[in-house]
């Protein structure tokens, strides 16, 4: 549903990095992305959210091209690792935000967020400032907010760094929930091979600013045979 | 290129634009140009060398007693009443220069608490007036940098029984060895364009500086190719400075110090008395200048013609001119510049950070041609046209406001580029944009520092004394000049009055408008 092909940028000012990718993504699927800092993890996310502009290739949601649109009219939604929510704005205005960005909401899209935020088991938190919650809560209301939203394509951009083993396990459950109950096609990158498991059938493995190996989750981290894999996750 | 992104270019040409053209008008005014006559006179070399000379003690003088204050300040977090000393440090910052003179003669005198004779009136007076600005200034401007040493290295030092000497050498030195140069090279910058003082408590062919001889060419002997020439000179010194500046300062991002580190004991090796004694003599003396300057303009203001003084017409009216001129200048400066920087922040984050920095340059270069110039260019080219009387008070705010300009792009842009660098993606990918991010995002996130940089426009445009005193007919008159006008004629009293007038409601206005704009304390958050 998420079909990526041939899509590559160059970085960096003599044109040093070169990254392409060719990746598909179904729905009620994440597909994790784990590599190297510098593998392109980030790069990848930054162009299908379009912050970054493609010198060649296409990016389809359901067979229609988005690459070039801007960022804000892409059927996607994007869960930063830090600063998804505005300080000074409540928790329901965080997540309204998702549904209009000049916070005007009628009676039923009211209703919706506080569904949403029901649904990340965030119910009757609407008042409360983010500086009020922890930093799992904080982050299952940006997951609030993507549900809101309803795009088709979730980025999940390291949205879990910061947390412990048990938050962690919490709200890649939650987010596997919600992607297969939603029918979203999702993209998590993570720095924890130990997620994916959690999170994803299939992993993808970056490296040089390209996939390297996609396969599924269990199968490409006991993959000992291939060098660079192992190297990664440090196994001898 | 987006329409937002030309707004701060075309904005940016104008103010160019505003603030070069009157170099143009004075250059073609009748005479010879350039005057070139001028570059062999004596005169000149003598106000050039005191003007670099003066720059150049009141810089040493200020910046190393600022280094101890600073290294003092941040050594010790847990002292009593810490947020009142660094307010206090603040403080001359926003006060007008022509009442630090009244206070500094107020205490230095002949009938001061610390009479110096008629020593004050030439070097020594300067350099006590430009150290009272520029020290507190430097010392506030250094704290940062030592603030930001990460407490694992402070804990690291502890482990390692570091003394204060070697505390010194290995850690603080090195955090503060960056920002060193350009604190330096900005208050060199500040005392040599320095006017009011100089025109106060110097003047004599002595004791002149470049400012000032713009000035008396100007008004004594009406001589604007002279004026030009000697513009043209502060300008290619000033232009010289601001270049090196930029080489030396890069952005830096200014956090404060994290939580943790701040309840973590700074007070390293230097608990033994003789650094107390150090810390205390360092920050105390710091203190006893701007308090002590500060009282004495306090209580010779309050003397018995205070009531007869503020209910003069003339005083009420000066006050009234002086406040719309603030007002409209700040506003015009607050807004351009916020203009600016939000197309320049735009460039930087869609990957043209040269196209950024240069905005934002071009902006601030507007520093270095002398306000002088610029207000007597446009009397020149619009006195034809409009009566002179009704000229003095546009061309001031225009003045103001472009003087106003650089300090406000200076104080927004690192909290302006931050933010940017921290929801500018999100609010691309939920197509928060224009008039809606500016009032869900942007003012609530930055109205601190917005409301910051207004107080600080207003409270320079409020305190100037610089075209206005130039052009202003008899009738016409803001406060400062007034002050101006009862010293120059030795009406001390009078002058004490409209002095404690002057500073009471330079530093209202500055909290009002801070607070207006910025926001009540520790809001939200």
């Amino acid at each position: 549903m998420l079909d990526i092909n041939g899509l590559s940028c160059v970085l960096g000012n003599e044109g040093e990095l070169t990254f392409e990718f060719d990746l598909r993504v179904e729905r009620g699927e994440i597909v994790s992305i784990i590599g190297p800092s510098g593998s392109g993890k980030s790069t990848l996310l930054n162009l299908v959210g379009g912050f970054l502009v493609p010198d060649h290739g296409t990016i389809l949601v359901d067979n229609i091209q988005i690459q070039t649109l801007p960022p804000g009219d892409r059927p996607v939604s994007t869960v930063f690792q830090e600063h998804n929510l505005f300080p000074h704005l409540s928790v329901a205005d965080n997540v309204a935000l998702g549904i209009h960005p000049g916070l005007k909401l009628d009676k039923y899209q009211h209703e919706q967020v506080n569904d949403a935020l029901a649904r990340v088991h965030l119910h009757g938190f609407n008042e409360r400032k983010p500086g009020a919650l922890s930093s799992g809560q904080r982050q299952r209301v940006s997951i609030a907010r993507a549900l809101v939203r309803e795009r088709p394509v979730l980025l999940l951009d390291e949205p879990l760094s910061g947390l412990g083993p048990a938050l962690r396990h919490e709200l890649l459950t939650l987010l596997r929930e919600l992607v297969e109950r939603e029918f979203m096609a999702a993209l998590l990158v993570s720095h924890h091979p130990e997620d994916t498991r959690v999170a994803s059938t299939r992993t993808a493995f970056l490296t040089g600013g390209r996939i390297h190996a996609i396969a599924d989750t269990h199968v490409l981290l006991e993959d000992l045979e291939d060098p660079l894999i192992r190297e990664y996750l440090g196994r001898e | 290129m987006s329409p937002s992104g030309g707004i701060g270019v075309v904005l940016a040409c104008v103010v160019v634009i505003l603030a070069l053209a009157p170099l143009v008008a004075l250059t073609g005014y009748g005479g010879t140009f350039p005057d070139t006559g001028i570059f062999a006179d004596p005169y000149l070399a003598r106000v050039l060398r005191f003007s670099l000379l003066q720059a150049s003690l009141s810089t040493l003088l200020s910046v190393l007693p600022a280094i101890l204050v600073a290294r003092a300040l941040a050594r010790r977090p847990n002292l009593p009443a810490r947020r009142l000393v660094l307010g206090l440090l603040g403080v001359p910052l926003v006060v007008p220069s022509i009442v630090v003179v009244l206070g500094v003669v107020s205490v230095f005198g002949a009938d001061g608490w610390l009479p110096l004779g008629r020593r004050l009136y030439g070097l020594t007076g300067i350099l006590i007036a430009h150290v009272f600005f520029n020290l507190p200034l430097a010392a506030r401007l250094l704290l940062p940098s030592l603030e930001q040493i990460p407490s694992a290295q402070r804990r690291l030092a502890h482990q390692l029984g570091f003394n204060s000497w070697q505390y010194w050498r290995h850690i603080e030195w090195p955090a503060l060895r960056g920002a060193l140069p350009g604190t330096a090279l900005l208050i060199f910058m500040l005392c040599l364009t320095s006017f009011a003082v100089v025109l106060t408590l110097g003047g004599g062919p002595r004791s002149t500086t470049l400012e000032v001889a713009i000035y008396q060419s100007l008004r004594f002997d009406f001589n604007p190719p002279r004026a030009v020439s000697l513009a043209l000179m502060q300008l290619g010194l000033c232009a010289m400075l601001a270049m090196l500046s930029v080489r030396l300062t890069r952005h830096r991002e200014v956090e404060g110090d994290s939580g943790g580190a701040r309840h973590f004991d700074r007070t390293l090796g230097s608990n033994t008395g003789w650094a107390r004694l150090a810390d205390g003599t360092a920050i105390g003396t710091a203190l006893a200048l701007v308090a002590g300057v500060l009282t004495a303009i306090v209580v010779d203001g309050a003397n018995t013609t205070m009531i007869s003084v503020l209910n003069r017409p003339e005083v009420l009216d000066s006050l009234f001119t002086s406040l719309f001129i603030a007002l409209i200048a700040a506003a015009m400066a607050t807004l351009c510049g916020w203009l600016i920087l939000t197309s320049s922040t735009r460039f930087a984050a869609g990957g043209r950070e040269w196209l950024g920095n240069t905005l934002e340059g071009i902006a601030t270069i507007v520093y270095v041609v002398p306000p002088l110039v610029i207000g007597t260019g446009y009397f020149l080219m619009l006195h034809r046209l409009v009566d002179l009387d009704r000229l003095t008070v546009p061309v001031v705010i225009a003045v103001n406001a472009l003087m106003g300009l650089p300090f406000v792009i200076r104080s927004l842009a690192a909290p302006m580029r931050q933010r940017a660098a921290e929801y500018g993606r999100l609010c691309t990918s939920l197509k928060i944009c224009g008039w809606q991010r500016f009032v869900l995002v942007d003012f609530p996130l930055l109205r601190r520092p917005l409301g910051l940089a207004a107080a600080l426009a207003a409270a320079l445009s409020f305190g100037d004394l610089g075209v206005v005193a130039l052009f202003a007919s008899n009738e016409q008159s803001t406060l400062p000049l007034l002050l101006y006008r009862y010293l120059s004629a030795y009406r001390v009293n009078e002058a004490a009055v409209v002095g404690l007038l002057l500073l009471g409601s330079c530093l209202m206005l500055f909290v009002l408008v801070e607070r207006v704009l910025g926001g009540p304390r520790h809001a939200g958050h």
